[in-house]
């Protein structure tokens, strides 16, 4: 019945969606629903599909664990999605396979891409975001219930749903309660910070790092180059590698282990092959004539640059062949959105994943990103002390500098991926949203005079479709006009 | 020359000492007096600041970075402002010796934009001469806490913010009548402004009494004395000396003195000194952990019977919102919200009243 009232709400798609490639004659990639995935996993097991161990059919997520929106999304048709979204949905398992061999869990929380580095490098040790659990609402459509026992702990909806993360650690349904929790603090948001807070007075002891507000260096300081082209100076960047070897002793206690120079090399090296996959393959999807693979993908695929879905070496693999699926494509100009789709550059993640399918049903697609965590998609340097580097690389953060420092780099990347328009969606009741927008979007019409657009988008978007289809069709139809 | 400052915790004796004229702005003369346009999310009090940056061209202000509304607030008025606002790096944390060193680190960096302004190097001898005057101050005001009126002892503390003097009604007016029949409550929050002062009055008239002011510029703000030990003034006041002679050389100042080219003359164990005195007595909602704030509270509920706690805060105050349940679980004592930026004051009147009605 959900589905037929949703199928009902949801818009005709505008975009070209290319079901074929009339140079190559075969079937091109599309996007399927979750009942053409029954067809097509059918398909893929009787022509030989092998899985790893947490493969199976993308419905038994629904069945088994509730996560009902997938309902409502599309999905790429290739085996290699399937690999992605069974990897990504099955994290929780693989957090309790874990502890059940007897690894330590370490929840990381907020600084987005910096201590997980340091967990992976020593065995034993698997480190998650527990601030992941601000998609569980959207993805369970929130049948879990978490926002509204969030709101009975005192945080209501006038807080991110980041605030999910509260009842799901007390209900422990979740994720394994961890063995260690390490939380950034400083110039983070006061969301998160606050209901980290509150977490710890549920009686969840937090060790907590500084991260300052990154600031350019005065004259006559010590400058230093940090990840992204950006900047600060050296004072900031001994503050925060200080804490971090504060964060390594924890680890370290934990893994029953030191973290030293080698093991944590070895770890940036790791992590850095993760990157490099990352960056070729936004450049073969963001910059080529149309896109290879879809923008919901793509935004999953970036995330498990922050803490690869508590399985690195997995993660490789996933990304290995999403690479070779893009540019497979990419050779035989086989695309899952058209060449005519408007290039959109997306800021900041989305709360109900639905709005990146949206954005191409109604004739856009993502040719750049900024989901909050650019500093987890840049190579850590290999050339300096390896706290040294995650100390810039952490400093590095889009979050912790100015939103023009943000809006620069967002600005250099609209270049690379040629955007015609800028979407900035808020996420509902973030503190940094109330500002940031207007200033990124301020210095992106300065500079590219391309038009940008920001809305809200809350964990489940249903009920705003026709908001959000006015707002992002108008801005997408004034980005085709000016070609 | 006037240099605002929007956090108790940036110290005013750092700016005085600089020969500038330091100036809390909770009761600034036109400091958010007027309603302004705010976007859908943006805090009142942070764009109040915004608007008194832009407006004041011949003031300095100095934003901090304790909230996420204030850091980014400064983002949107250091470009044409950029030689007049300064954002305070305040650390969070507060256990770690890389807390202190970010506060001294600032606090080095505040000295040169002082300077930029005009200020001049503080001498040491001068700086620890203000650091008495005002920690004289702080203390009348601490010891007046327990008798003042809510109201006069707002107004006393903003003053004291605003222009280092300490004014406070005659004691023996107020020591025997502490307000018969009125329950009394802790108001604990956010900033009060001038023009929200006249919400005590409402408590007042509701049936309660304001016996803790735990808002930004309340009692909360005013740091015990952190006594200056003979050994550091005597390193102060050698300081003095190398200072008159390093001042020149830029990155030539002797061993154990703030090398800043061109710029203050403290020596480091000063500095480091002031610092640790006001990390060391920080008690804020923003703190990680934030225990201090509890600990404060709970020394202070208990001795002056608190009955209830009014928690002020700003729409969109994460922060301080936070709390509301966890203030409940650790006193034991209701609480209720009050908008600080509510439209219709009549709605907070209702509050207040209904509040004190299920207290008697």
């Amino acid at each position: 019945m959900n589905q037929r009232k949703s199928k009902a709400q949801s818009p005709k798609p505008k975009g070209k969606e290319q079901h074929g490639s009339p140079n190559s004659g075969t079937v091109g990639p599309r996007k399927l629903s979750l009942a053409e995935w029954d067809g097509r996993y059918e398909e893929l097991i009787r022509a030989g599909l092998r899985e790893p161990g947490y493969g199976g059919p993308l419905r038994r997520h629904v069945l088994l664990e509730g996560d009902l929106r997938l309902r409502q999304l599309r999905f790429d048709d290739s085996a290699t999605a399937l690999r992605l979204w069974n990897f990504l949905l099955t994290e929780n398992q693989r957090l309790h396979a874990a502890r059940a061999q007897g690894e330590k869990i370490v929840g990381t929380m907020k600084d987005l891409g910096t201590v997980p580095v340091m967990a992976y490098a020593l065995p034993g040790l698997r480190a998650f975001y527990p601030d992941g659990a601000w998609w569980t609402p959207c993805l369970m459509e929130c049948s879990d219930g978490l926002l509204q026992q969030a709101e009975q702990l005192g945080i209501d909806a006038s807080f991110c749903p980041v605030r999910a993360m509260l009842p799901a650690f007390q209900n422990g349904e979740h994720f394994p309660r961890p063995d260690a929790l390490i939380c950034s603090t400083g110039a983070v948001c006061d969301d998160f910070s606050a209901i980290a807070q509150r977490l710890e007075k549920m009686g969840f002891p937090i060790v907590w790092w500084e991260i300052p507000r990154r600031r350019p260096p005065d004259q006559g300081e010590t400058a230093c180059a940090l990840p992204g082209e950006l900047c600060a100076p050296q004072v900031q960047v001994d503050c925060v590698r200080t804490e971090l070897e504060r964060v390594g002793q924890v680890l370290s206690g934990l893994a029953g282990q030191p973290l030293d120079t080698g093991t944590l090399a070895r770890g940036i090296r790791k992590a850095n092959q993760v990157r490099r996959l990352l960056a070729n393959l936004r450049r073969v999807v963001y910059t080529s004539p149309g896109a290879p693979l879809p923008a919901l993908e793509l935004l999953v695929a970036e995330m498990l640059a922050i803490h690869f879905c508590s399985d690195r070496e997995e993660t490789i693999g996933v990304l290995t062949d999403l690479l070779a699926e893009a540019e497979a494509r990419l050779r035989r100009k086989q695309f899952v959105v058209d060449e005519a789709a408007v290039r959109v550059f997306w800021v900041n993640p989305v709360a109900d994943l639905r709005a990146m399918n949206l954005l191409e049903d109604w004739g856009g697609r993502v040719c750049g990103s900024d989901y909050m965590f650019t500093h987890a998609l840049d190579l850590i340097p290999e050339d300096l002390p390896p706290l040294e580097a995650l100390a810039r690389t952490a400093l590095a953060d889009p979050m912790v500098g100015s939103a023009r420092e943000r809006a620069r780099r967002i600005v250099a990347d609209c270049r690379a991926g040629r955007a015609e328009a800028v979407v900035i969606s808020r996420i509902p009741g973030a503190s940094h949203c109330a500002r940031e927008g207007a200033l990124i979007r301020e210095v992106v019409r300065a500079d590219l005079g391309i038009p940008t657009i920001e809305f809200e988008v809350p964990p489940i978007c249903d009920a705003m479709l026709p908001t959000l289809a006015s707002r992002l069709q108008a801005v997408l139809e004034i980005a085709k006009a000016r070609r | 020359m006037e240099v605002f400052y929007t956090s108790p915790w940036v110290p005013p004796e750092w700016i005085k000492a600089h020969g500038l004229e330091p100036r809390g702005i909770w009761l600034a003369r036109d400091f958010a007096c007027e309603p302004l346009p705010l976007a859908s999310g943006v805090c009142a009090f942070a764009n109040a600041v915004v608007r008194m940056a832009e407006r004041h061209a011949e003031s300095a202000v100095i934003f901090t970075t304790h909230c996420d509304q204030l850091r980014r607030g400064f983002d949107t008025v250091v470009g044409a402002a950029a030689p007049r606002v300064f954002l305070f790096n305040l650390p969070v944390t507060w256990q770690t010796p890389v807390a202190e060193r970010i506060y001294a680190d600032e606090l080095r960096r505040l000295g040169r934009f002082l300077m930029g302004l005009g200020g001049h190097a503080p001498e040491a001898m001068a700086l620890i001469e203000i650091i008495g005057q005002y920690s004289q101050g702080r203390q009348r005001l601490i010891e007046a806490a327990p008798w003042c009126p809510a109201r006069a002892y707002a107004e006393a503390v903003g003053r004291f913010h605003l222009d280092g003097a300490v004014h406070l009604p005659q004691e023996n007016r107020y020591r025997s009548a502490p307000g018969a029949g009125s329950i009394p409550l802790a108001l604990v929050g956010g900033p009060l402004s001038r023009a929200q002062m006249a919400s005590l009055d409402a408590i007042e008239k509701a049936g309660g009494r304001v016996v803790l002011n735990a808002t930004e510029a309340g009692e909360r703000s005013l740091w015990p004395d952190f006594p200056l030990d003979d050994a550091q003034i005597g390193t102060a006041e050698r300081s003095v000396y190398a200072a008159e002679t390093s001042v020149d050389q830029p990155g030539q100042a002797s061993a154990g003195m703030v090398s800043l080219p061109g710029s203050c003359s403290v020596n480091d164990a000063l500095l480091a000194r002031l610092a640790r005195g006001c990390l060391a007595n920080c008690v804020d909602v923003f703190q990680r952990p934030n225990t201090r704030l509890y600990d404060w509270l709970r020394e202070r509920l208990t001795a002056r019977q608190v009955r209830g706690i009014v928690l002020w805060h700003y729409v969109g105050c994460d922060l301080w919102r936070a709390e509301a349940q966890p203030m409940r679980e650790a006193f034991g004592l209701p609480v209720v919200l009050l908008d600080a930026d509510e439209a219709a004051p009549n709605r907070n009147t209702g509050r207040l009243e209904a509040f004190l009605e299920s207290l008697r």
